[in-house]
C-alpha cells in the first residue's frame, strides 16, 4: 500500500498544476505538459504494467474537468506509458540526451495526439506555435528533474556558487 | 515467469492488466450515461478541491488586499470632499450676504480674491488674483461686503498687491455719518485705529459710523470705515483722540471687490 503513496503524490501534483500552477507556468503559448513528463518519468524508472496504469489514472485525473474527454485522455497517457517503457527497452537510458531525447518524442507526440483527437481546426499552426515549444519547455523541466534526481544539481553546489 | 499470487505467467498477467485497461478506457471514449460525469466529479472532489479551496482563499485574500486599499483610497477622497463641503458651507453665507451687493454709483465691482496676506500682528497688505489684464489700475479702491479695505497699491500680471487700511502710511478722508464732521482715519500700530484730525468741540460720540468723505480723491465717499469706539477730549488741545474699530475684520478677508471707475 505504502508503494502507491509517490504515485498518488504524483497525481496531486497533476491536480495542483491544472488548478494552480498552469497559468503563471505558461510562457507566451508554451505550456508545461506536467501529466506527460510525470508518466514518461514514471515509465522510465519503473515496469511496464506500473507505467500503463499510471498512465492511466493520470488520464482520468488529468481530464476531470472535462468528462467527455476523460476517455481518450486515459488512451493516450496509458498508451503513451506503454510505448514510453517498450522504448526505453531499447535506449541506452544511462545517458541523459537519451532520456531527454524520450522526454521531448513522448510530450511531442501526446501534445500532437491531442491536438489530432480534439479537432483543432488549425492544426498545423497549433502544432508550431502550442504544441511543439510546450514540448521542448517541459523537455527543460524534466531535465532540471534529471539533473537533481542524479546527483548532477545538489543544493551544496547551488550554496558553492553563492 | 509465474504470478505468485495467481499462478498466471507474466505474459497473461499482462494481457489481463492491459486488457482491463483498454476495457476501463473504451468505456470511457463511448461515454456510458453518467460514467464519466461521476468520475469527473469524485476526482474533482477528491484531488482537486483541496487545490481549488487554497486558490479561492488565496485570490480571496488578494481581492481582500486590493479592496481595502481601494477602501482606503476612497475614504480619503471622501474626507478630502468633506473639508470642501465644509468650506463651501461657510463659504456660502458669505457669498450670500454679499449678493445684493450693490456698488457706490459710478463704479462697477470686480470680484477678487485674496491670495496671500502679509503683516503681523494684522495684515497690513495683501495679494489678490486680479492684475493689469483685468484692468487694475494703481489706487483703485477695495471693499467687501462689510466697507471699505484699502486700494491697489501695485499691478502685476495676474495679481495685484492691496494696501489695507491697518497699513500706517494708509490715510483716507473720513467723516462721521450723522454730524457730517471730517477727520483722518489712521492705523497706528500702538493705538489700533483712529479718527485723527478732529476737532475737540466737533460733534462725535461713541458708536457713531465713519464713513470715507471721498474728499481724498482714491476713495469714493459713502464707505463703511469703522465705529467709534472710544472719544476722548483732552483740555487746551485742539483735536480730539478718537478710535475707532474698523468695520472690516482684516484678519479673515477673503472675497473682495475692486471698485472699477465706469465710463473713460
Amino acid at each position: 500500500m505504502t508503494r502507491a503513496i509517490p504515485f498518488v503524490l504524483y497525481l496531486l501534483l497533476i491536480a495542483l498544476h491544472e488548478v494552480m500552477l498552469r497559468d503563471i507556468t505558461t510562457v507566451l503559448t508554451a505550456e508545461i505538459n506536467l501529466a506527460a513528463l510525470i508518466v514518461l518519468t514514471v515509465a522510465v524508472y519503473k515496469p511496464e504494467l506500473v507505467a500503463t496504469w499510471f498512465g492511466f489514472a493520470a488520464g482520468l485525473v488529468l481530464a476531470a474537468g472535462m468528462p467527455d474527454l476523460i476517455g481518450w485522455h486515459t488512451l493516450w497517457l496509458a498508451g503513451l506509458g506503454l510505448l514510453a517503457y517498450h522504448t526505453r527497452e531499447r535506449l541506452n537510458l544511462d545517458s541523459l540526451y537519451a532520456k531527454l531525447l524520450l522526454i521531448l518524442g513522448g510530450i511531442l507526440l501526446h501534445n500532437v495526439m491531442v491536438l489530432i483527437t480534439f479537432g483543432a481546426e488549425d492544426f498545423w499552426f497549433l502544432l508550431v506555435t502550442a504544441a511543439l515549444p510546450g514540448a521542448v519547455y517541459t523537455t527543460l523541466i524534466g531535465w532540471l528533474f534529471f539533473l537533481v534526481k542524479e546527483g548532477r544539481i545538489t543544493w551544496t553546489r547551488i550554496k558553492a556558487l553563492f | 515467469m509465474l504470478n505468485r499470487k495467481s499462478g498466471l505467467s507474466y505474459k497473461s498477467w499482462r494481457v489481463v492488466h492491459l486488457a482491463v485497461i483498454l476495457i476501463f478506457v473504451a468505456t470511457l471514449i463511448l461515454k456510458l450515461p453518467n460514467v464519466n460525469q461521476l468520475i469527473g466529479d469524485a476526482i474533482i472532489d477528491t484531488a482537486y478541491s483541496p487545490f481549488f479551496k487554497i486558490r479561492w482563499t488565496v485570490r480571496d485574500l488578494v481581492g481582500t488586499n486590493k479592496e481595502n486599499r481601494l477602501l482606503r483610497v476612497s475614504l480619503t477622497e471622501a474626507s478630502l470632499r468633506i473639508v470642501a463641503l465644509e468650506e463651501a458651507e461657510r463659504e456660502n453665507p458669505r457669498l450670500r450676504s454679499i449678493l445684493g451687493f450693490e456698488p457706490p454709483p459710478a463704479y462697477r465691482l470686480l470680484p477678487a480674491r485674496v491670495i496671500s496676506v502679509t503683516g503681523e500682528p494684522l495684515p497690513v497688505s495683501a495679494a489678490i488674483n486680479m492684475g493689469i489684464e483685468d484692468s487694475v489700475l494703481v489706487n483703485h479702491p477695495v471693499i467687501n461686503q462689510v466697507g471699505l479695505v484699502g486700494r491697489v497699491q501695485e499691478v502685476m500680471p495676474g495679481y495685484a498687491k492691496v494696501q489695507l487700511l491697518t497699513d500706517p502710511l494708509n490715510r483716507v478722508a473720513g467723516r462721521v455719518a450723522t454730524s457730517r464732521e471730517m477727520g483722518i482715519v489712521r492705523y497706528l500700530p500702538s493705538e489700533g485705529m483712529i479718527l485723527d484730525n478732529f476737532p475737540n468741540q466737533g460733534a462725535i460720540q461713541v458708536g457713531d459710523t465713519i464713513l470715507s468723505s471721498g474728499l481724498g480723491g482714491i476713495y469714493p465717499p459713502g464707505l463703511r470705515v469703522g465705529i467709534v469706539s472710544d472719544v476722548r477730549r483732552p483740555e487746551n488741545k485742539p483735536y480730539s483722540l478718537i478710535k475707532l474699530e474698523p468695520a472690516v475684520n482684516f484678519r479673515t478677508i477673503e472675497e473682495l471687490f475692486i471698485l472699477m471707475p465706469e465710463g473713460p
